[in-house]
């Protein structure tokens, strides 16, 4: 147990995280897993930029480059973008309604295990033959012809992952739904906790489509069947339905935890109850029907028609209405409050104006016949990586900053963070905002080089510049994160001075068992209501007694690893075989490919078996071992 | 390891739960017997040769009250603290809907307009 066991070896840390069931380390899991996927795509970003930095360049070949534009969209989003907000979710969100674990702590861990293996399985394709090369949409008409493995890669990789994403989804609704302490109704839930449930309901509902059309493009590519094959009676724009029903949520479930995190940034650093606390959970809600509503706009040029361009228009301006409430309701809290311009404060303070830009050209591609010349430009490119960058990345850095004394009890450096930052921003509008200027003047997105004496050399060189700043920005955060965990300086209860809801009324590190007690809440802004009226300690909803606690679990890296071995076999099986698509007919035939396959699967369905039949019934944390947690706590708060 | 720790629970409460069970039971035959009813119509009226402009409907119409009893006592949405469950199921089978319509009317199937 993490409290008793102060001395570990690394074996049996290794051993302890391997078999974790705790949110609080999964959080972490999810943290070292995100952070080196966002790290790998940072890389994959600057080959870009080097590739562009000046024309007719031959840095990267043509094909290598579709691979690292398809490599850096994946990534980011499925690798980085959403494992690094489920670990701020996993920190906050059982912390935040006063709970002691998620609801299903096992799929927490078979979750996250999931997304690792996937992860790992669709970089391999570096490796073995070559990347995915049909873009993050890998749009069927491209993938099906794409020759090698690289879509297979990318169709089984990204299955695994999505289903970690969903199984977590499922258990943050459940743990929202079912176990906020006494007193915390929906309207007191922090804005964080309300986003994670409105994010995870979009998770529940976006993945089925994306599940649905990666299989039908793995039985397409690996099984023989002929969904998307147009010359056996196939339909490829099925697939462009099926990910974009999939893929506009899937750009709020980023978005939404980072207007969360945001939310509780200014009210803290603004020192003030966020304004509009209603309206914003409305507008969260909205946003995130609406998001349902849209899809469609991805596709204007597909030739839907105009009334069907029409409806999707109106509907994608429609949600430009709930995000300006937030937008103003932020501004509004930090109108009249004593604000504190520490680093998170100052990440939040830079997401309005760049988050806005990317809402207001979002606005304007939604206008359909503008959308015909602003198509596949660089417009495009400038437009979503102003509102992910500009809002998902800095949502992500700000709550790096703001939560990690959370996470790891000792705070980042503020001098360092506050380098990077401007490092960052500055890099972020230098890359990015010039390219609305290259889409505009005409150039293409996904183009590997360009000519010269277009008018597009300075422009490209200004933006691969940017990028270099960026670069620099994570490289400092980086070794500010090194720093402060080697120093290691604890800080105690409440780090910040300002906290307001109920994470921050814990110890630091926060025990294993979370609360001592179930705290009782009596509003929102728990913690700041009982520091104005309380001497600033919860009161208990219930007495001191044994409270029952799951026990670690190794199935849920057994689970997974059988679906990445299982994923191999679904891989070579169609290689060189008869009924194969032209992309793999030619390969090697691989005998091997079935057993590897049934091998994986029998891993997997093992791993079910056993956690059915076995009975796990978890162990009672004792009155005695809390009462002396306590004690250690108060002596360390009086020396 | 550790059991679960459970208190017997009284002779009233157990009464009381059995009751309720013997209910539900209840419940769950009557159920289960109309809807085997409502198949043996379905079937029947095909089987009758009556007019397809009149059985399609009432099949439609049956199936309906169908799904309904399937939900309400098959699936406990009768019962209390299933508000969520309700609220996903409906938002899931409107977006469904919502999905189906578009593809039939607007952009795909039918010709767009």
């Amino acid at each position: 147990m993490a409290s008793t066991a102060k001395k570990q070896g690394v074996g049996s840390v290794l051993w302890d995280y391997l078999t974790t069931v705790d949110h609080k380390k999964i959080a972490i899991l999810y943290l070292i897993a995100g952070g080196f996927f966002f790290v790998l795509g940072g890389i994959e970003a600057m080959l870009i930029r080097i590739q562009l930095a000046v024309p007719n360049n031959d840095f990267l070949s043509a094909g290598l480059f579709n691979e690292v534009i398809t490599m850096h969209g994946t990534t980011m989003i499925f690798l980085a973008a959403m494992p690094l907000l489920f670990a701020f979710m996993n920190a906050t969100v059982p912390l935040q309604i006063g709970a002691r674990d998620v609801a299903f702590p096992f799929l927490n861990a078979l979750g996250v295990w999931l997304f690792i293996f996937g992860g790992i399985f669709l970089n391999l394709s570096w490796f073995l033959g070559g990347a995915p090369d049909a873009g993050w949409t890998s749009y069927a008409s491209l993938s099906i012809a794409s020759a090698g493995h690289g879509i297979d890669f990318y169709a089984l990789g990204l299955q695994i992952t999505g289903a970690g994403t969903l199984i977590s989804g499922i258990n943050f609704v459940t743990t929202i739904i079912n176990m906020r302490a006494p007193g915390m109704t929906y309207m007191r839930m922090p804005l964080m906790t309300w986003t994670t449930l409105v994010a995870s309901v979009l998770i529940v509902f976006a993945f089925p489509p994306l599940t649905i059309g990666i299989f039908l493009l793995m039985f397409d590519r690996m099984f023989g069947s002929s969904f998307f094959l147009v010359e056996t009676g196939g339909n490829t724009i099925i697939w462009e339905h099926l990910f974009w029903i999939f893929g506009h949520p899937e750009v709020y479930i980023l978005i939404l935890p980072a207007f969360g995190i945001f939310s509780e940034i200014f009210s803290t650093f603004s020192r003030k109850r966020l304004f509009g606390y209603s309206a914003m959970v409305f507008a969260t809600v909205l946003i995130g029907f609406f998001g349902f509503m849209v899809w469609a706009h991805h596709m204007f040029t597909v030739g839907l028609g105009p009334t069907a361009n029409a409806i999707f228009a109106v509907a994608t301006m429609a949600i430009a209405v709930p995000t300006g409430i937030k937008i103003f309701n932020w501004v509004a809290t930090v109108w009249g409050g004593s604000i504190e311009f520490t680093t998170p404060m100052l990440y939040a303070l830079a997401f309005i104006p760049s988050f806005t830009m990317g809402g207001v050209t979002g606005v304007m591609q939604a206008a359909a016949p503008a959308d015909y010349q602003y198509h596949d430009s660089y417009f495009i490119v400038a437009h979503f990586h102003y509102v992910i960058v500009g809002g998902v990345v800095f949502g992500l850095l700000a709550g790096l900053h703001y939560y990690w004394p959370l996470m790891f009890g000792n705070m980042l450096s503020e001098k360092l963070g506050k380098i990077t930052f401007v490092l960052f921003v500055i890099g972020f509008h230098t890359t990015f905002l010039i390219q609305h200027f290259l889409g505009l003047w005409g150039m293409p997105r996904r183009v590997f080089t360009y000519l010269d004496g277009q008018g597009y050399n300075t422009a490209n060189i200004v933006s691969s510049i940017g990028a270099l700043l960026m670069a620099i920005a994570v490289i400092i955060l980086v070794i500010n994160i090194i720093m402060t965990l080697a120093k290691n300086q604890r800080v105690g209860r409440d780090p910040w001075g300002d906290g307001r809801t109920l994470e921050w009324s814990l110890p630091l590190p926060v025990p294993y068992y979370n609360f001592a007690q179930t705290p009782l809440v009596r509003g929102l802004d728990a913690y700041w209501i009982e520091k104005k009226a309380n001497n600033g300690k919860m009161m208990p909803a219930e007495s001191l007694e044994d409270f029952h606690m799951p026990n670690n679990s190794f199935i849920p890296f057994v689970l997974s690893f059988g679906l990445f071995v299982a994923a191999f076999g679904a891989l070579y099986f169609a290689s060189g075989k008869e009924w194969a698509i032209d992309a793999v007919a030619d390969l090697p035939q691989h005998p091997w490919a079935l057993w590897v396959l049934i091998l994986g699967l029998a891993i997997t369905f093992g791993s079910m078996i056993t956690r059915s039949l076995k009975d796990d019934l978890g162990y009672y944390v004792t009155k005695e071992e809390v009462l002396r947690d306590l004690e250690e706590e108060e002596q360390r708060r009086e020396n | 390891m550790a059991e679960i720790k459970q208190e017997p629970m009284s002779k009233k409460k157990l009464e009381y739960v059995r009751r309720e069970r013997t209910k539900e039971m209840r419940q769950q035959v009557v159920s289960f017997g109309l809807m085997i009813f409502f198949t043996f119509i379905a079937f029947g009226m095909v089987a009758m040769d009556i007019d397809a402009s009149f059985v399609i409907p009432v099949v439609i119409g049956l199936a309906f009250v169908q799904v309904i009893l399937q939900f309400f006592y098959f699936m406990h949405m009768k019962d209390k603290g299933h508000e969520f469950a309700k609220l996903f199921m409906m938002t899931g089978m409107f977006f469904a809907l919502s999905f189906i319509v578009t593809f039939i009317y607007i952009v795909w199937i039918g010709s767009p307009i």
